[in-house]
């Protein structure tokens, strides 16, 4: 009685999740504006969710800079003699200034209307857009200690929740159009059918793991985070959307927005519960 | 005589440069938290955060029961993941001595090493500190480097009033650390982890040390201190 609690802190807390969530649906967004060169379906896309990419690239960046408790010396991540290339994050702020750049030049080029140009962006811009969620699942991946993070599945994951979370916006900047709502609800159903799988193989190999991935199976399925991340996330966000959309409604525009609502919900809560849950058997080490 | 055991060597590093080692025998500890003490007084740990700290468990069944203290601190690895994790090289390795230490002048706060490290042995540094102008930056024990450089041992074992903390250089083959690493069962925490860690226990039970189920059930009590602590430590 009367001892004195030693408590550790949570390395990345909520914010971090809020990152994942706005990077991912600016890679996608991006992906989708450069899809309309090489598909007409996509064109009613390519410049509106083109500017919400940057738009939301730019709200991701300072969110990273205002998270680090020396957000002045973001700069140092900038400066090649300081870089540790194992690092992820390192290969994060490439990835994050390439991209922008390319953005940027992309975004010229359809200003003058030179398409040649643009097309090639486009391309060079998809390949860095899709990279961002890769080297975000990476970034939890490489943690050798941490139960759900350090699997495979971390940055396909993310690429699925990029994905799908960024059809659901998309779906909001179609304006209606039924060819173009079709192809996104194609790419909600598959992709938050990838993502229904691959939750399942971590769960189950979480609950089946040593001692650290057998509480953080717990910890994620009860509780408040249980709600966040099998309410939210699994029901929620990820099988009621589904259902949705294989349905005769989640044809129509009103119930495929209604299912992308949904989508994003559930992919906010999944990063938000992928990101914490896995820290607290740790800070209790 | 087999030769397959691991030998120890696997965590000695270079040959020819020294590699120091803490070596606490639990056996020895009594749970007195003087080295909490004297490390705080070494460096103005600020409130709230530890270097070294000194958790227990109750173990055993009334009335035989006792107290089993791990003291804990960085534990200087071989192979640490919060230097791979570090995006600016913030935190290093120093070669000859194994020291793993920080540039506070370049640590940019994005705590990936905090989250990297598997022992918690690293916090950030809160806005609050009474004498040092060093704040909101990632911390951790450093072996007393400025210490050891002069050819003291570290505040920690310099305190230590039943002698379980022992320093040394674990490649002098006439060293303290060395005798008892080499003649006594040691072991080191989450060995699977593969960070060949440079802090090795005597007598600290796998049992008492690894994740036990009580995280997943925790009291009230460590719940209600838990929030309290989140409420106050600002960093």
């Amino acid at each position: 009685m009367g001892d004195y609690a030693v408590f550790h802190q949570l390395a990345w807390p909520a914010g971090y999740a809020v990152y994942f969530f706005i990077s991912g649906i600016s890679a996608a967004l991006f992906f989708f504006s450069a899809l309309s060169w090489f598909n007409e379906e996509y064109k009613p896309l390519r410049g509106s969710a083109f500017k919400l990419s940057f738009a939301l690239l730019v709200l991701g960046g300072v969110l990273l800079v205002v998270d680090l408790s020396q957000p002045l010396r973001f700069f140092y991540t900038l400066n090649p003699l300081f870089w540790n290339l194992r690092s992820p994050l390192v290969w994060g702020t490439i990835l994050l200034v390439l991209f922008g750049a390319v953005s940027v030049g992309y975004h010229l080029a359809m200003a003058r209307a030179d398409d040649k140009t643009a097309r090639l962006l486009a391309v060079a811009g998809s390949v860095l857009a899709l990279s961002l969620p890769i080297y975000s699942g990476f970034d939890l991946a490489v943690h050798q200690h941490r139960p759900v993070w350090n699997t495979p599945l971390m940055p396909v994951l993310f690429v699925a929740l990029s994905l799908v979370s960024g059809a659901a916006v998309a779906s909001f900047l179609a304006k209606g159009d039924a060819r173009l709502l079709a192809r996104l609800r194609q790419i909600m159903l598959w992709t938050a059918g990838a993502v229904g799988v691959m939750l399942v193989s971590l769960l189950v190999t979480t609950a089946y793991g040593g001692a650290g991935e057998e509480l953080t199976y717990l910890l994620m399925t009860s509780g408040m985070l249980g709600v966040v991340f099998v309410g939210l996330g699994g029901v929620l966000g990820t099988v009621a959307p589904i259902a949705l959309l294989l349905a005769p409604m989640g044809r129509q525009a009103a119930g495929l927005q209604i299912a992308a609502a949904l989508l994003l919900v559930g992919g906010m809560a999944l990063r938000y519960a992928i990101l914490i849950g896995p820290q607290i058997v740790q800070i209790y080490f | 005589m087999s030769e397959s055991r691991a030998a120890t060597t696997q965590t000695k590093g270079t040959s020819g440069k020294r590699r120091y080692a803490m070596v606490i025998d639990l056996r020895r500890c009594i749970g007195c938290d003087a080295c909490m003490v004297a490390c705080k007084a070494e460096f103005d740990v600020p409130l709230g955060v530890f270097r070294t700290w000194v958790p227990y468990k109750v173990v055993g069944t009334y009335p035989n029961v006792k107290k089993q203290f791990l003291p804990r601190l960085c534990n200087h690895c071989e192979d640490p993941p919060c230097v791979r994790a570090c995006p600016v090289e913030a935190t290093y390795q120093v070669e000859d001595g194994g020291f793993v230490l920080q540039r506070y002048d370049r640590c940019i706060g994005c705590k990936a090493c905090v989250a990297a490290c598997p022992y918690n042995a690293r916090f950030m540094l809160p806005k609050h500190r009474t004498y040092t102008a060093i704040t909101r930056v990632v911390d951790k024990c450093t072996f007393c480097h400025h210490r050891v450089s002069q050819g003291l041992v570290p505040a920690c074992v310099q305190t230590c009033i039943g002698r379980a903390r022992v320093f040394g250089d674990l490649n002098d083959p006439n060293s303290e650390v060395s005798y008892l690493v080499s003649h006594f069962a040691t072991q080191v925490l989450r060995p699977e982890q593969g960070t060949k860690p440079h802090v090795f226990y005597i007598g600290a039970d796998r049992n008492h040390t690894e994740f036990g189920r009580d995280v997943y059930r925790r009291s009230e009590g460590l719940e209600l201190d838990r929030q309290s602590f989140n409420r106050n430590f600002k960093a």
